[in-house]
């Protein structure tokens, strides 16, 4: 079983656990898969989907969809657009925050500034 | 609130029309997400409605982009900006965490500075009697003002200055408008103490549908939606490390001005959503206590009973 297939199948069984809506065929159905297909993704058998279908998936069990696209060994077209547009600039950043910490991290990404109110 | 945004104890970003709150000194898991989401609005006729669609996220920009274009006194806010046409309404979802580690915040929301579940004037922190917040994971989202116990009224976007929103009708002025967030994470010895985390359940669909006069919020139609009693008390948030945002709403005309770019199309009305035999949604945790909604709330007159008053 790949750790993809088995978050997968975590997220949804918890869901399922109050709300039926969250069977394999339902949510199989909702992300546009046959059920037979989500059912081999959880167990290993087949390897993770395209990444739409990876995405769709993410929202369908609350999970962040970058972090869902990782677990399946992918980068989403957005992000590889973002980095083929300017290459050096971003691998550069990339590797120099490599081993920073998270607060580094965010002193990087423009915060919402708070005012008088 | 103890530190500005950013400053390393709280950060604000703006990611996928959402804004993310983190609270890195708090914990790494410490953060949440929130969502201004179109919907229909829902008739203003004095029938409970139950829960209308999700119909994609409301674009949101930082206001400082556009500051050489707006009244110095709204640049001083800060914050961010987001498009609504005039009597649109919204609705807000919440997401306690942003990884897959849920991490349960206290959010209070107001609009023109008049908080939605307390019905008081904003203070800074957080009050128990009336609770003034929200605790998520648990609260999924908020869709208007909590006029009585399992009851809200839709939050509905006015012009401001005409007498329709609740600042104007519970202040007598038309000063601040917009909406108003706080964040407050929990403890992290609090969180620590937690049993195992505990994933939220959100059975309602969002439909990717559709690809001055700045604006306040008004009460429009009833809507079942319980707002839950925090079950943790006072001492579980940490209020030294809140965060903060001003959302200003801009109607489509000055969405265009300031930005350059066209507001989203209208949504369908609810009678055209009805029509097409699309889901509506309910959402009810009979095991959790709720809020008794506020009278300051309960008292204000609705879009539709102001135009009549009007009329």
């Amino acid at each position: 079983m790949t750790y993809f297939g088995a978050r997968t199948r975590q997220l949804r069984e918890h869901l399922r656990q109050n709300d039926r809506r969250y069977s394999l065929r339902q949510v199989a159905h909702r992300v546009g898969v046959e059920p037979a297909y989500l059912s081999k993704i959880e167990r290993g058998v087949a390897a993770p989907p395209s990444e739409a279908t990876t995405v769709r998936l993410a929202r369908e069990l609350g999970e962040d969809p970058d972090v869902f696209l990782a677990m399946a060994g992918k980068v989403s077209s957005e992000l590889q657009a973002i980095i083929r547009k300017r290459p050096k600039l971003f691998a550069d950043l990339i590797r120099r925050l490599r081993d920073a910490p998270d607060e580094a991290i965010f002193r990087v990404v423009r915060v919402v500034r708070d005012g008088e109110w | 609130m103890a530190s500005g945004n950013g400053t390393g104890d709280t950060m604000i970003s703006i990611e996928r029309d959402g804004l993310a709150f983190r609270f890195p000194n708090v914990h790494r898991d410490a953060a949440c997400r929130i969502e201004f989401q179109r919907t229909l609005r829902i008739p203003d006729d004095g029938r409970t409605y139950p829960l209308p669609p999700g119909l994609g996220r409301f674009p949101l920009r930082h206001f400082d982009d556009f500051a050489e274009r707006l009244p110095e006194d709204s640049v001083r806010r800060g914050g961010v900006v987001m498009p609504m046409h005039q009597a649109e309404a919204v609705w807000i979802s919440f997401l306690g965490g942003l990884g897959s580690n849920p991490y349960p915040c206290a959010i209070k929301i107001a609009t023109g500075k008049v908080c939605a579940v307390g019905g008081e004037p904003w203070e800074e922190g957080l009050t128990r009697d009336p609770q003034n917040y929200l605790v998520v994971p648990g609260q999924p989202w908020l869709d208007g003002y909590c006029v009585e116990k399992g009851t809200i009224r839709q939050f509905v976007a006015m012009p401001l200055g005409e007498g329709y929103s609740a600042e104007e009708q519970l202040t007598g002025e038309a000063w601040h408008g917009g909406l108003q967030l706080a964040v407050y994470p929990m403890r992290r010895n609090v969180y620590e103490e937690l049993p195992k985390p505990r994933l939220g359940s959100r059975v309602r669909e969002v439909l990717e549908l559709f690809p001055s006069d700045l604006m306040g919020v008004a009460p429009g139609g009833r809507m079942a939606q319980q707002i839950y009693r925090d079950a943790f008390g006072l001492d579980a948030w940490d209020q030294q490390r809140g965060a903060r945002s001003f959302v200003t709403l801009a109607n489509s005309r000055q969405w265009m001005a300031i930005t350059g770019e066209r507001p989203p199309t209208k949504p369908p009305t609810a009678h055209e959503y009805a029509k097409a035999e699309l889901p509506w949604f309910l959402f009810y945790d009979r095991d959790r206590e709720e809020v008794d909604g506020a009278e300051r709330l309960g008292a204000l007159r609705t879009v539709a009973g102001t135009e009549n008053g009007l009329a």
